[in-house]
């Protein structure tokens, strides 16, 4: 890859820069973010791993504009985020699909406003029924799917508004081992095929090793106002990756102990 | 033998009906002999002029009574979603409008006639005034605890595909609190049934009520039993016809009940 142009074309997707969150209750305050940085660069992969508790939902829920920060900001593209929107989708780890809407009336929910003729609503709907596999399923309502269906469903119903930016918080955590399994490998092939810029919660340290360019590993903060360490661990591995190779191993040891 | 279970007990009351009659165990100015009650009803529906004081007055007793509920209930529908659903959503609402509302609904309906006599006078208004008051609460409270328990997940997810407030209103809050919508109409047609008769007892010339006092007055206990039958089955009727309507109308409402 040439240096030289790829620092040209490339600033960041997402700049967060001396982030803070409190959460101030009607008692007491409870610090969970403190003067976090990080970048994201176009169509990179990051996982966000660490303890439960840490902080990871709430460092989504800001990016996604959910939440405002107590201090410090974000930048998406250059513009400080300041509420939800369509370039920055949210996968969530529950279901949050629409009970009352079939398969396909979900995906097409949020082209529903867009200047767009019925026709190509109706192929863009076609289009990622078809990239998530459930195009035999479309009139099915989500009340009538298994979860790893339903999560096929939240991802194609953010992907058919093409966001800049997916934020995922442990959408796979529900799942049996081998729909987790298949589900990493359709996000994978989807990746490559759409190349968004991903967020990707999870607390399975084999999970972010398995999809994830760079992994950043959170700490909890102890006290107050403690700036929240992170760690950035670096992924160099070769896609499809092997869970049982060395490196493989490796890097999971070290994400599991970022100190050492 | 589980399809037939609903109808043993009626089917048991009228035979047992059939046999006191018969057997002369209720004399008739108590309780009339279903046959004679089949009669009058068929007069009170199909009958001519010639037959009597409530031949063929079916078609426009019905029609006044259900004028006077559909009025009442559509004023306690429109006052009641709008009211109940934005008293589920904003905290400020409902903390105006529930210590109100909980103090109107500990009053019985009833002890509202008088008042509502000296007010509209005997006729329509009282009576739409008694039914939409009735109606209102079972909407009103459901509609609020519909739209409050709404999972705040999918008003998030509309927000982040780019969904605004009144598209966020109508095309995800009212669906989702659909279900509770829905049964607070039920609740409130129902009672709108029940207030009907008690507006129309203060002596309106017409409506299934007023046939049941006017009844009274002239000591035909059959004309009675006949107006409450058709009451029952009116109110019956009107619920089918309400649910199926709401599950035509709205796919949300299809598709959740
Ligand atoms: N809305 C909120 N109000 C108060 N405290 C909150 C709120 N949301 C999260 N927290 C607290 O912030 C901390 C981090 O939560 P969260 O971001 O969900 O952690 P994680 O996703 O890493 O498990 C927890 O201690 C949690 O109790
Ligand atoms: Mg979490």
């Amino acid at each position: 890859m040439n240096v030289l142009s790829d620092a040209f074309v490339s600033s960041p997707v997402l700049d967060v820069q001396g982030l803070s969150k409190v959460f101030t209750g009607s008692s007491e305050q409870t610090p969970v973010l403190s003067g976090l940085n990080f970048q994201a660069w176009p169509g990179e992969f990051i996982c966000i791993t660490g303890q439960s508790g840490c902080g990871k939902s709430t460092l989504l829920k800001l990016l996604a504009g959910f939440i405002p920060p107590t201090a410090g900001r974000i930048l998406f593209k250059g513009k400080s985020i300041t509420g939800p929107g369509p370039d920055r989708c949210v996968v969530f780890q529950e279901d949050a699909l629409f009970p009352w809407l079939t398969v396909a009336e979900n995906i097409g929910f949020g082209l529903k406003g867009k200047a767009l003729s019925a026709a190509e609503k109706q192929s863009r709907v076609n289009r990622f029924l078809d990239l998530v596999g459930l195009t035999e399923f479309k009139d099915y309502l989500p009340g009538e799917i298994s979860g790893g269906m339903k999560q096929r469903v939240a991802l194609a119903r953010i992907l058919v508004l093409s966001p800049e930016v997916l934020l995922m918080d442990e959408p796979f955590a529900a799942l049996d081992a081998r729909t987790r399994e298949q589900m990493q490998n359709l996000l994978l092939s989807l990746w490559e095929q759409l190349k968004q810029t991903i967020i990707f919660v999870t607390h399975d340290v084999r999970e972010a090793v398995t999809l994830s360019d760079r992994t950043m590993v959170m700490g909890r903060i102890t006290g107050e106002a403690i700036i929240t360490p992170i760690h950035l661990v670096p992924i160099p591995l070769e896609r499809p990756r092997i869970q049982s190779s060395r490196e493989f191993m490796e890097l999971a040891a070290q994400i599991n102990s970022p100190n050492k | 033998m589980y399809r037939i279970l609903p109808w043993i007990l009626p089917a048991t009351a009228l035979c047992g009906w059939g046999l006191a009659s018969n057997l002369g165990w209720v004399p008739p100015y108590l309780l009339p002999s279903p046959g004679d009650i089949l009669d009058t009803a068929g007069i009170y529906i199909f009958g001519t002029d010639g037959q009597g004081p409530y031949a063929g007055r079916f078609a426009r007793d019905t029609l006044a009574s259900l004028f006077r509920v559909g009025l009442g209930f559509g004023l306690a529908t429109v006052c009641g979603l709008i009211l109940g659903v934005w008293s589920g959503r904003v905290p400020a609402v409902a903390r105006l409008l529930n210590t109100p509302v909980n103090g109107l609904r500990a009053v019985p309906g009833i002890t509202w006639l008088p008042l509502a006599m000296v007010w509209f006078g005997i006729g329509l208004k009282t009576t739409v005034f008694l039914v939409a008051l009735a109606a209102f609460f079972p909407i009103y409270l459901n509609a609020a605890s519909g739209a409050a328990q709404v999972n705040p997940l999918l008003l998030q997810a509309g927000a982040m595909m780019g969904v605004d407030r009144i598209r966020g209103t109508f095309a995800i809050l009212l669906p989702a609190a659909m279900p509770a919508i829905v049964t607070g109409l039920r609740l409130g047609l129902g009672i709108s049934w029940a207030y009907l008769v008690l507006g129309e007892l203060s002596g309106v010339p017409d409506g299934l009520g007023a046939v049941i006092m006017d009844a009274r007055m002239l000591g035909r206990i059959d004309m009675i039993v006949v107006g409450i039958i058709l009451i029952a089955l009116m109110g019956q009727a009107s619920d089918w016809l309400l649910k199926n309507a709401l599950k035509f109308c709205f796919t949300s409402a299809a598709r959740q009940i």
